[in-house]
């Protein structure tokens, strides 16, 4: 990565889709290699947090307005909620075993209104890095899609 | 798709270090074994779907949020 001369700006990026319409700076970029399931050529992401939607936040894809996913905290939904990733996964996410990760379900709104989180395949970041992946860990299987809320 | 037909303890070699070992023919279904370099995931492809069609929805039509978002806090 080159580094910027001292008086000239960083270039921001500017995202604009329903849930934002911010500028960021390339250093939130997160790096996705392999993408998601359904969306592997998509790869460069930033996490948002916007006021209006917390404890929800936005994981939102850099190149054009799509896609852009809920997330939260699992452990907000699912106090329990305890995984582990695999020798794979943390190679990909070259992630040192301490290493601190965040830990992000994808939040599915129903057409009835219903809130359903992605407990089985959470997103797994590694912060140190800036790179982020989907896991499917065989070791611990939590629900595809618990439902958080009901409408009422 | 390459396609082959392979006997029990045969197996298939892909790209560097990708082994595909055929341990057991049986009624209910045949049992592989799997050596992949550390770093390559390995997934049954029914797993990926899934979670494939959970992402598809998840990206799906806006939602008027608010009430929403209400209802989750008020959950806390």
């Amino acid at each position: 990565m080159s580094h910027a001369q001292a008086n000239a700006p960083v270039e921001r990026l500017q995202l604009r889709s329903r849930f934002a319409d911010v500028e960021v700076d390339p250093g939130d970029v997160i790096r996705f290699p392999d993408g998601l399931p359904g969306y592997e050529g998509i790869r460069e992401f930033v996490l948002l947090d916007i006021d209006d939607l917390a404890p929800l936040k936005v994981l939102h894809a850099i190149d054009g307005s799509e896609p852009c996913f809920l997330v939260v905290d699992p452990k907000s939904v699912l106090p329990t909620y305890r995984c582990e990733i695999g020798a794979a996964d943390r190679l990909r996410l070259g992630a040192a075993e301490d290493a601190t990760l965040v830990w992000l379900a994808i939040v599915t709104i129903r057409g009835n209104g219903e809130v359903a989180v992605n407990l089985r395949a959470p997103i797994v970041i590694n912060p140190a890095g800036m790179l982020g992946r989907q896991v499917m860990p065989n070791a611990c299987v939590y629900p595809l899609q618990f439902v958080v809320e009901r409408p009422a | 798709m390459l396609v082959f037909t392979r006997r029990r303890s045969q197996s298939i070699m892909i790209g560097d270090g990708i082994e595909v070992h055929v341990l057991r023919v049986g009624r209910d279904g045949v049992r592989l074994g799997i050596v992949a370099p550390a770093d390559v995931p390995v997934h049954r492809q029914e797993v990926y779907d899934l979670i494939r069609e959970a992402n598809r929805s998840a990206a799906g039509p806006p939602h008027p949020m608010a009430a929403i978002v209400e209802r989750l806090r008020r959950r806390k």
